[in-house]
């Protein structure tokens, strides 16, 4: 036996059928979502039977466990007066659906041969066959009762005891291993810490015990808010220090209560209810049952900072609460105007045909040739030129970025593979505009810019830039004309002019042809410049400069 | 199912036939894998990173993270409603912003660092300014875009004035936010879009949803330009290549992938040493060689993208990891998960 089938089921806690968020508050403004919707992954439909596994009556459960199992809201069924509060409150508010009245079978056999799907489910059978075997009366866990001073302490065995009888049970290799596979189990709520909220399991003295089948995940619980309101609201009417409740725990009542606040008065009945009828039981059975039930809730609604192996994505349980929308709609569409969806689809297609796509081969070396271009800037793969701000405490490179003296070569050097890289680079692009002023092509790029800028702008000050892009670039009298063919002018004419009123992208043609130009061009002139190369070489004398200045300061 | 009549039959097939001839085509141009072509690169060392730093401030499980464009800043978001905008450097917290709905689900900083968005279960889009307070001390908050009939689930800043968003009611908005308006709005996934991410030169964007599947937008236009397969369950993140030929993606299928724009089509796929983890969100390295994946078992993986080898995990999250970002300059790497802690690695 390994813990194989233990260690997947950490995977694959997110696939569980249990969303838990009772610890948030619900959106203020919901406008399409309840609550319901966040919590419930599988919507109001599955409510019905799931309540109905936790309004099943103990006295059912069959399992050859000595303890009656306690439910939730176990006592509604046996205190007579409760079913008829609660039908009234129901009629009013629609919300919990009514007790069963027909006995219900053993709510993990019936449920299991339901939820055979379930996700999680094989790795609870595994768990579960483990668990039994823990069980067993020869050769399982030993299972005690401690007397503790003035009172006993029913049913328990330590964590060292478990420990040591998985290391000889099983095929672990050491008792890190053992631990973590006993924290599986207790993760999922299987074995428990009789004062710990934590579900973990430490190997030394603290006691642990054993959940019932009832509360098993395997049941495929998916108790609701209310339930859970239930709970917490019966723990404050059982005056006992070991009953207290956590400070989350008394937030999240404080947060359901609010939540709730409309039908308080039926949990607090039904809370109440529940508790007199758990008074009339055992002192120790008791003591089982109140920590059986505090660990189903620490499964299904865990402390803060534990492990939560019921609960799923937030967004997954959004969509599946309001799946009214999701591939329906879109099918619904088809539906409606199935010729003219489809020859929509057709063109589309059509176009995608008409693309023409490279081999797979010529896609590699692309990016092979930007790796190899780009690798001495992956700092994955080549240390900094500059010291690493947060290893080395110096910002030294954020403090280069603002200050155009002291660039590294690696930048400078970057400037080169691209123009748009250079004009990337604030400083780069600096230089660059000192450049073609040189060479008295300074429009270019300021018309360039300025198409780049005007693209930016909100859609009330387009009009107007576009008008003075025009003016100052493009228009027969303008001041600085850029050199640009007479086709992509006239394009630019007729998109300023147009009747709709001009766009932001009227000048995408011409901008387009001023930077291939800057590219084949000026730019390649520019590397090739005498200005360039000083600067490469002047940073390369203050990189090569750093380590004396290093050794100076040792 | 209504009966199909003639002609509607005649398009179904006639779609059909082009859906074979692109197959056709697609293998035809499959002459390789990534791998295959790589396979003579020299190995690339394993994943130096550590987890230097984590900033801790968060009481509620952080679902997501962006950095600014000047690599130091970043701002995450909590189920616990609240924005912290973090300096990685010092770790300090620059700014609390509390939200008006806890449920956020997604936050961008804006590559100039000025404004911050974030959304999520309250169905809309909430813009802050982070150089601005308003009376009670607080970010300022400048814009809400509302209009969503699902949860907002990504958004990018294409500039301070310029967003693009993603939800769960399938559509893409653009927004100009000086006016507030919304200068487009459709329909672009057959299911929630999932993760949004832009290209280098900011003219087009990828966007992954729970169709499983992965589009190419240009952001002047409604209609996708490319369509990308083969992730069999829903994508949960997409993350443009640094050149930006192509991109990656990686899924609740237990796989990342690597998607070429002009070959369009899929030419690297990476997967878990043990197959043991869906994926949540993606990140490229500056030369796109290491591809990074945040694990819902907790783990960061990380895999030489091109020789498509495992190069190995960053452990420390003790839950699943929600989101991950990697700085501009690619030198740090931060993570949110629900174990409530935002994490740093370097």
């Amino acid at each position: 036996m390994s813990t194989q089938p233990c260690s997947s089921s950490t995977s694959s806690n997110s696939n569980n059928c249990t969303a838990t968020v009772a610890a948030a508050t619900p959106p203020p403004s919901s406008k399409t979502v309840s609550i319901r919707d966040a919590t419930a992954p599988s919507g109001s439909g599955t409510s019905t039977t799931k309540s109905s596994g936790l309004l099943s009556v103990g006295s059912n459960h069959h399992h050859h466990h000595h303890h009656s199992s306690p439910s939730p809201s176990q006592s509604q069924s046996q205190s007579q007066p409760q079913p008829q509060s609660q039908s009234q409150s129901q009629s009013a508010q629609s919300q919990p659906p009514t007790a069963p009245s027909v006995p219900q079978q053993p709510p993990h056999h019936q449920r299991g041969s339901k939820n055979e799907d379930a996700p999680n489910i094989l790795v609870y059978k595994k768990m579960e066959a483990i668990i039994e075997k823990m069980q067993a009366e020869s050769g399982g866990v030993a299972v005690r009762t401690v007397k503790a001073f003035m009172s006993k302490v029913p049913s328990v065995f330590t964590g060292a005891d478990l420990v040591a009888w998985i290391l000889k049970n099983f095929d672990v290799e050491d008792v890190t291993e053992a631990l973590h596979f006993a924290h599986l189990l207790s993760s999922h709520g299987y074995i428990f810490p009789i004062d710990d909220h934590a579900l973990t399991v430490k190997n030394d003295g603290t006691f642990y015990r054993f959940q019932t089948p009832y509360f098993w995940p395997s049941n495929c619980w998916e108790p609701e808010n209310t339930d859970y309101a239930v709970y917490l609201c019966k723990r404050t009417m059982q005056n006992k220090t070991r009953l207290e409740l956590a400070d989350y725990e008394a937030e999240n009542l404080a947060k359901l209560q609010k939540m709730f606040s409309r039908k308080w008065e039926f949990i607090f009945m039904q809370a109440e209810s529940q508790s007199k009828v758990a008074k009339k039981r055992d002192k120790l059975e008791r003591k089982v049952l109140d920590s059986q039930e505090r660990a189903f809730w620490d499964v299904h609604r865990p402390m803060a900072g534990c492990v939560n192996t019921t609960e799923i994505d937030i967004k997954k349980a959004y969509r599946r609460g309001g799946s009214s929308h999701g591939t329906g709609s879109a099918g619904a569409s088809v539906a409606k105007n199935p010729v003219e969806q489809l020859t929509r689809i057709i063109a589309l297609r059509k176009q995608k045909l008409e693309r023409r796509t490279i081999k797979v081969s010529k896609a590699a070396e692309a990016l092979v040739a930007y790796y190899d271009q780009y690798n001495e800037f992956d700092y994955f793969l080549t240390s900094p030129e500059l010291p690493n701000p947060w290893q080395t405490d110096s910002t030294e490179m954020w403090d280069t970025e603002k200050n155009s003296k002291d660039v590294p070569v690696r930048r400078v050097k970057r400037w080169a593979f691209s123009l748009r890289e250079l004009l990337n680079d604030p400083i780069g692009r600096d230089q660059f505009t000192k450049f073609l002023e040189k060479e008295y092509s300074g429009e270019n790029l300021k018309f360039w810019e300025s198409v780049q800028e005007m693209k930016a702008l909100p859609q009330s000050e387009i009009k107007e830039a576009i008008q003075k892009i025009w003016q100052e670039f493009l228009a027969p009298d303008a001041p600085c004309p850029v050199n640009v063919d007479s086709k992509s002018v006239e394009l630019a004419r007729e998109a300023v002019n147009s009747p709709n009123g001009p766009n932001r992208w009227c000048f995408d043609v011409a901008a387009s042809h001023v930077y291939h130009l800057m590219k084949s061009d000026s730019y390649s002139r520019y590397l090739r410049s005498e200005m360039y190369k000083d600067y490469v070489n002047c940073s390369r004398k203050k990189v090569k400069s750093i380590p004396n200045l290093f050794g100076v300061k040792r | 199912m209504p009966k199909i009549d003639p002609e509607t039959q005649k398009l179904y097939d006639e779609i059909n036939g082009m859906i074979q001839k692109f197959k056709d085509d697609q293998k035809s141009k499959a002459d390789c894998t990534l791998a295959d072509k790589c396979g003579d690169m020299s190995d690339v060392p394993k994943i130096r990173f550590s987890s230097k730093k984590i900033l801790k401030g968060h009481i509620n499980k952080v679902n997501s993270v962006h950095f600014a464009g000047d690599s130091r800043h970043c701002v995450t978001g909590s189920l616990d409603g609240k924005l912290i905008i973090w300096d990685t450097w010092t770790a300090n917290k620059v700014q609390i912003i509390p939200l008006r709905s806890a449920w956020v689900m997604t936050v961008a900083f804006s590559p100039s660092g000025n404004f911050v968005a974030c959304g999520g279960m309250d169905n809309q889009c909430t813009v802050y300014d982070v150089n601005n307070r308003d009376a009670s001390g607080v970010a300022k908050m400048v814009r809400e875009l509302i209009g969503y009939e699902g949860f907002l689930s990504s958004c990018r800043f294409l500039d301070d004035g310029h967003l693009i968003t993603g939800s769960g009611d399938m559509k893409i908005c653009h927004w100009d936010l000086e006016k507030g308006v919304k200068t487009m709005d459709f329909n672009g996934h057959a299911g929630d879009i999932a993760g949004l991410s832009l290209s280098p030169d900011m003219n087009t964007y990828i966007t992954g949803s729970v169709d499983k599947t992965a589009k190419l937008w240009d952001v002047r236009e409604q209609g996708h330009k490319q369509m990308f397969f083969g992730h069999e369950m829903d994508v949960s993140s997409v993350c443009y290549h640094p050149s930006g030929f192509g991109f990656a993606s990686c899924s609740e299928d237990q796989t990342a992938r690597m998607y070429d724009l002009r070959a369009d089509q899929q030419i690297g796929l990476y997967e878990p040493p043990q197959k043991n983890t869906g994926f949540t969100s993606c990140a490229l390295s500056t030369s796109g060689r290491y591809i990074l994946c945040a694990g819902i078992e907790g783990n960061v993986h990380s895999w030489d993208a091109m020789k498509q080898r495992h190069t190995g995990t960053l452990s420390g999250h003790e839950n699943r990891i929600t989101c991950i970002s990697l700085c501009p300059n690619g030198m740090c790497l931060a993570s949110t998960s629900w174990d409530q802690q935002v994490r740093l690695w370097l």
